[in-house]
């Protein structure tokens, strides 16, 4: 059947029998619908090193604490200053929360004092009941995994790090400037796999005061720091920027007299994720074949 | 045309309840009707239904036993069927595999295999898929293996169509111009159909209470999200309307929260799953049927509420809105303040009399009927018979041309599938299989057969002393 002498349109309805044959392929409608790469906007190289910096930071600071837990382990750090710099950390970070979190809050609600400092009772009263747990369960962590060989405990301990990269959040989120902070699955096994980790690590330490003050410094790196992370990165670029360089530098200057060859390769590592990876994505961009049409699975928006 | 015959393979057929199952049952049950030999190749169910069983057109149904793994599907594993499909088609003297769904793996095993019994390939998709999900890339990297060298593809939207035509990948270039693509000429769009007799709409008693029938599995992809969000709305928008909800599944519990927590148990009827047979009694007690999926490929339920008489709403996904005339149904975006808009109009469109239940019944009559979809993919087996079967060497070039990784894999299973058939021909020889030998179904002996069999239950039941004897003569028949 020859199109051309057909008089009536074709239709896109299967009510009506129509004289077009079954296989007749409508040459302008067919596939009208079909959307290439819609909603598509190319990623530009600097706002993904900016974005990249977070995950640089979080490999910084596992750097750090992997600096910290050697020289802990072989006596070049003395315990009690790192317990001392932990709680300063501690202070000076909750701080900066409070006057953060007072900034935020001052223009919609004039909520009373008084319940904003039951807040900080509450908070110095939990903080305690941490810290003296910490003390009393450090003996019994100490010997936890005696018998366990020391590759064993290393290697577990690279695969949970590794578990903790790969899992963390790193969605600079606007939720977090609202005040509540929600936590998905799998940040939240991510905090575990780097608290499990810590804990193995510090199974391998000599002392009870040492194993107490690498927890310590665990749960502030691990626990409380991607807390405060969103709100760093909200607060201002400069600042993230600085913090960024900072852990990154300090994280080297750690490494530095351990090993030659290591800091080399965490050297290589962070700029690659900083600087190379972005570059990698911009450059992926150019065989992105997004197809949308008329058959995916609608969005309902509910309210 | 001459008589064809066919065998229907799927992994979805009867005792399992659902629309694929439904078309090949009613597509087999018409070709026969048109004089073809249908059979239909699935895998077996608990219970024992495996083998070869009869259903009432005549129609033979081979249960191989295959265990399925998940919602009725088996594992795709390319050639554990094709010593049973070989005998089947050998014995049954097959012409056309007509393969359905793309989720079933017995149906593509087949569509694959059919070549070296030279049989020719029918396959019919009746689902729609995305690009962007693993399940989806998978499956369609599958099809596109798989539907290479098909003979025909039947799609039951033209939504379906474009979505089938760019999941196979069905274009070759263009023999004009090389650097062009060319849609290839076998792909058609049969829709499915019903039986209008099965939905006669009924004059409901007259009362200020309007109902809003839903039928559907309680699934996310069906939406269900929407109805929760726009069913108190609708309730407190219009105090006479109420809602019959029939179906099951995960989304239930929300249905249940939603009704708990709007204190709406009196307006909002939840019937749990409906038996087919019991659909259009459900459908007969509304007059608005909403629909709220958010992907459809054909939505056989809202013909069948059409049909019955219903004022359809619907949302505008997939194929829905190529399925009746737009004075039938009314859409809306999967939005849940449009869901609100579009209900409302239609409520008040049937409130003031403007929708005559019987005149939609009998228009729906002349839109489908399963006569007409036989009689549409009988011409796709006539132009199927028509064309040149594809030799063996211009299959393993097309199957190449795939792909640089997949070509080589998809073209060393062609070649251990041919092995393994010459494998399968010295093993059990073409002389030693049982062939059919009378392949016409007399109707007429049918129904004189029926009959004695009916009187010896009779006959039976009220003489229980001859029981042991009737008993040896009816399986005699």
């Amino acid at each position: 059947m020859e199109s051309a002498t057909l008089t009536e349109e074709w239709k896109r309805v299967l009510w009506k029998s129509q004289p077009y044959p079954d296989n007749y392929v409508p040459p302008e409608v067919f596939l009208a619908s079909l959307q290439r790469n819609a909603h598509f906007r190319p990623y530009t190289y600097w706002p993904l090193v900016f974005l990249a910096c977070t995950i640089t930071q979080h490999v910084s600071v596992i750097l750090v604490f992997l600096g910290t837990f050697v020289r802990l382990n072989e006596h070049l750090l003395d315990p009690r200053t790192l317990i001392w710099a932990c709680i300063a950390s501690f202070l000076v970070c909750y701080a900066m929360w409070i006057l953060l979190d007072r900034g935020k809050r001052h223009p919609n609600v004039q909520k009373s004092g008084d319940s904003n400092s039951k807040n900080h009772l509450k908070t110095l009263k939990s903080s305690i009941m941490v810290f003296l747990t910490l003390v009393s369960l450090s003996p019994v962590l100490r010997t936890l995994t005696a018998a366990t060989s020391s590759d064993s405990i290393w290697a577990l301990s690279a695969v949970l790090f590794l578990l903790n990269t790969l899992l963390a959040d790193y969605t600079a989120t606007n939720n977090a400037q609202h005040g509540e902070i929600h936590s998905r699955l799998t940040s939240v096994l991510s905090m575990n796999a780097a608290i499990s980790a810590s804990v193995v690590l510090a199974s391998r330490l000599s002392t009870d005061i040492s194993v107490f003050a690498l927890i310590l410094f665990a749960v502030l790196s691990f626990v409380l720091y991607p807390i405060m992370k969103p709100r760093l990165q909200g607060l201002s670029t400069g600042l993230w920027l600085f913090i960024t360089a900072a852990l990154c530098g300090f994280a080297v200057y750690l490494l530095a007299p351990l090993s030659t060859t290591v800091t080399a390769i965490c050297a290589v590592v962070l700029f690659s994720i900083t600087f190379v990876a972005p570059m990698l994505l911009v450059w992926a961009q150019k065989y992105k074949n997004n197809i949308r049409g008329p058959w995916d699975v609608a969005v309902p928006k509910v309210r | 045309m001459e008589r064809l015959n066919i065998a229907m393979v799927s992994d979805f057929f009867h005792p399992a309840v659902g629309g694929v199952e439904n078309h090949i049952y009613s597509l087999s049950a018409n070709l026969i009707k048109r004089g073809h030999k249908v059979i239909v190749i699935t895998h077996s169910h608990p219970k024992g239904r495996a083998g070869i069983r009869w259903l009432l057109p005549s129609l033979k149904v081979y249960y191989i036993p295959f265990v399925p793994i998940a919602s009725s599907a088996t594992l795709p594993n390319f050639l554990t069927s094709l010593p049973y499909l070989r005998t089947i088609l050998l014995r049954e003297h097959i012409h056309i595999v007509h393969a359905h769904a793309s989720l079933s793996s017995i149906g593509h095993e087949a569509v694959m295999h059919s070549h070296l019994m030279g049989v020719r390939s029918v396959f019919t998709d009746h689902s729609l898929f995305g690009f962007d999900d693993a399940a989806s890339i998978l499956t369609n990297k599958l099809q596109v293996g798989n539907l290479r060298n098909v003979d025909a593809v039947i799609c039951v939207s033209h939504t379906g169509r474009e979505n089938t035509v760019l999941r196979g990948q069905m274009f070759d270039p263009d023999p004009d111009d090389p650097t062009k693509l060319k849609m290839r000429n076998n792909v058609y769009v049969i829709p499915n159909s019903l039986v209008a007799d099965r939905f006669k709409p009924s004059s409901p008693p007259p009362s200020e209470i309007l109902t809003i029938v839903v039928i559907s599995r309680l699934a996310y992809r069906k939406g269900i999200d929407l109805l929760v969000a726009t069913a108190p709305r609708i309730c407190a928008r219009f105090p006479n309307v109420n809602f019959v909800v029939g179906g099951d599944g995960p989304k239930l519990i929300d249905l249940l929260q939603m009704r708990e927590k709007h204190r709406l148990q009196d307006r909002i009827e939840l019937l749990g799953a409906v038996k087919p047979n019991d659909v259009c009694s459900v459908l007969s007690r509304g007059s608005i049927f909403m629909n709220t999926s958010l992907t459809e490929s054909f939505g056989i339920a809202m013909l069948e509420a059409a049909c019955a008489g219903l004022y359809v709403v619907s949302t505008r996904v997939g194929g829905v809105p190529e399925i009746l005339p737009p004075d039938m149904i009314s859409f809306a975006e999967p939005d849940e303040d449009d869901v609100l808009r579009a209900i409302s109009e239609a409520v008040e469109l049937v409130s003031a009399g403007k929708h005559d239940p019987f005149v939609a019944h009998e228009r729906v009559r002349t839109f489908y009927h399963w006569d007409h979809v036989a009689q549409r993919t009988e011409k796709v087996y006539e132009a199927v018979m028509k064309s040149p079967q594809m030799d063996l060497v211009e299959r393993m070039r097309r199957t190449m041309g795939l792909g640089r990784f997949a070509g080589p894999i998809w073209t060393i299973i062609l070649v251990v599938e041919c092995i393994f058939f010459l494998f399968l021909e010295w093993w059990i020889p073409r002389d030693d299989l049982d062939y059919v030998q009378c392949d016409t179904w007399d109707d007429a002996r049918f129904r004189e057969i029926a009959k004695d069999a009916e009187r010896t239950c009779y006959k039976s039941v009220r003489d229980p002393q001859g029981q042991g004897e009737e008993r040896g003569s009816s399986v005699s028949l």
